[in-house]
């Protein structure tokens, strides 16, 4: 397997402290792998710098042989890198149907017709049934999205992510706030997701059970600094990992 | 039964204002609902960028003004012939000079862009007041005359302007109902998705923001020809202030609420009017009722109502995600 997204010596700082200090990874395409650290590690700030939302400082970010360090955020997510938030990030008016829909016209590139009724596109209509099926949304397409759970309102989010068909999914905390049950269904459901769409999946993660069970690589980021990488029995013996973040009495 | 039901208020629109010649109220009314329909134009343009989109200009009459300004001395510097010509070089000239605005208003951000969007309509009013021989100064320009079959009684003017109001508002609505609209609107709701679904949020509503002006300005080169005088009011910012006022009170959530606030606010002018010099003060309470009791404007009370039943429904749905 050939790396698909290639980070060297990535660099961001806030005055003088390093975000993310002189990060080297390469993701694997079709890999399933988690990012953890404590908080305020960068994280977030790691896929803020991927897909092109705040510039780096330094290093270069490279997709496909493609250098994509200096891209626009919205060309990246045309490219096939796409991202879910930690606080789900969707059109709270509008209802799950139209979410997704609206996904689906800038998908196909209809996003800027203008005299055309936008319900219009069949492509689109399909595209977008074939994902709330896929996805288990169809019975509440109708619901608005302010009107979903918690859970579901997160699913809805990694949703509009999949109708773009990425090549790559950047999920930030996909169980934040979940329920112990919601957690595993989440859990089910993007290994499933992972495998279907063919994704190089990469999340970020604090809930350990989801880290270890579907993981395949688990990089470990601490004050900006990758510490650690490699698969779950790796990183569950690794010293400094444990000092640093998952503590002794855990594992 | 849901076709009829999203074709209803253009029915309720042609039937008032083509009933309205049936009825033949007299010309001072045919008169004052000319302006109406005008003003709805200007409000329902404005209403592109303000309730669909989410950005408030502050500036908006400067588009207006310089569609009637255009509008008007192209009349007086030629003739009136091609005066429905010059109503639509009027809508360019606001759509270009909108251009550059947006340009550079729209890389700022909430209250930042309401200001600066002021700050240009008041500069370009200043202009207009200052630049006499070219602008008319505080007199601005009289006796703009229209070609003959728009001229004598006001009801052939006010079937011209419902016309090209029409033909206007009916491009909006499309617009407004297509995949473009449906970005605008999501982009008042999350800019941030908007940008991680592969969209440009700036060119986007740069593109509204030039669509808003050019039917603004074409509101603007009518109201030119309705009286034949234009004046620098017209580009100050209780203009602009108005179009945010009709917008409100008719429900900047729907599509012709604009059209019904236009409506109520030249209504109450002219009624309280009549009364008292201070019919603003009127206008004021209106709003304040309208903002407390029904913040989805007039046409959006319905929508408060179902709100309501959502909420009461308030147990969540649970769906079937994962399965």
């Amino acid at each position: 397997m050939s790396a698909i997204l290639e980070i060297k010596n990535l660099d961001k700082h806030f005055g003088g402290i390093h975000v993310t200090n002189h990060v080297n990874i390469a993701f694997k395409k079709g890999e399933m792998s988690a990012i953890i650290g404590p908080n305020g590690a960068g994280k977030t700030t790691f896929f803020n710098l991927i897909t092109g939302f705040i510039p780096s400082d330094e290093g270069t970010v490279t997709y496909e042989d493609r250098d994509i360090t200096r891209a626009r955020p919205e060309n990246i997510v045309k490219l096939g890198i796409v991202r879910a938030f930690q606080v789900a990030s969707v059109f709270l008016e509008e209802s799950v149907y139209d979410n997704i829909y609206l996904a689906a016209l800038s998908h196909f590139r209809k996003n800027a017709k203008v005299f055309i009724n936008r319900m219009a596109f069949k492509d689109a209509r399909e595209h977008t049934e074939f994902i709330l099926n896929k996805i288990g949304l169809f019975d509440c397409r109708d619901l608005k999205a302010s009107e979903l759970s918690h859970g579901d309102m997160k699913v809805l989010d990694i949703a509009i992510a999949l109708t773009l068909q990425p090549k790559i999914l950047l999920l930030d905390e996909p169980t934040a706030g979940m329920a112990p049950d919601e957690r595993i269904r989440m859990m089910g459901l993007l290994k499933e997701l992972h495998e279907f769409f063919q994704l190089t999946t990469i999340f970020i993660e604090h809930d350990m059970d989801m880290v270890f069970g579907i993981a395949e690589i688990i990089r470990v980021l601490v004050q900006g600094q990758l510490i650690a990488e490699g698969p779950p029995d790796y990183i569950r013996n690794h010293e400094t990992v444990i000092e640093a973040y998952l503590g002794k009495e855990v594992l | 039964m849901k076709k009829i039901k999203a074709y209803l208020p253009w029915i309720v629109y042609f039937v008032f204002f083509l009933g309205l010649l049936v009825v033949n109220p007299g010309t001072h009314y045919i008169h004052l609902v000319s302006r109406v329909i005008i003003f709805g134009l200007y409000a329902v343009a404005f209403n592109l960028l303000y309730g669909t989109t989410g950005l408030v200009s502050f500036g908006h009459a400067l588009f207006y003004g310089v569609g009637a300004y255009i509008t008007g001395m192209l009349v007086k510097a030629t003739s009136p012939e091609f005066f429905v010509l010059y109503i639509l070089l009027g809508a360019v000239g606001a759509a270009f000079v909108s251009f550059f605005i947006g340009l550079l208003t729209l890389r700022l951000t909430g209250i930042y862009f309401t200001m600066l969007t002021l700050a240009f309509a008041q500069l370009v009013w200043g202009l207009t007041f200052k630049l006499y021989n070219f602008t008319g100064g505080d007199d601005g320009i009289q006796a703009i005359a229209k070609p003959e079959i728009l001229s004598g009684g006001v009801t052939k003017y006010y079937l011209f302007s419902f016309a090209v109001v029409t033909i206007c508002i009916y491009v909006l609505w499309r617009i407004r109902r297509s995949p473009f609209g449906a970005v605008l609107n999501s982009i008042r709701q999350n800019p941030q998705r908007i940008t991680f679904l592969g969209l440009n949020v700036y060119k986007n509503q740069l593109k509204a923001f030039v669509i808003s002006a050019f039917f603004a300005g074409a509101a603007g080169g009518l109201y030119a020809g309705l009286d034949g005088s234009i004046h620098p009011d017209m580009l100050h910012w209780p203009t602009s202030g108005n179009a945010i006022l009709m917008a409100t009170i008719g429900g900047m959530g729907t599509f012709f609420g604009p059209i019904v606030g236009a409506g109520i606010l030249t209504g109450l002018e002219e009624i309280v009017g009549k009364y008292t010099e201070y019919w603003s003060f009127c206008i004021g309470v209106v709003v304040l009722i309208v903002v407390l009791l029904f913040p989805n404007g007039v046409l959006g009370i319905k929508k408060i109502g179902g709100s309501k039943n959502n909420e009461e429904k308030e147990t969540e749905v649970v769906c079937n995600s994962g399965d």
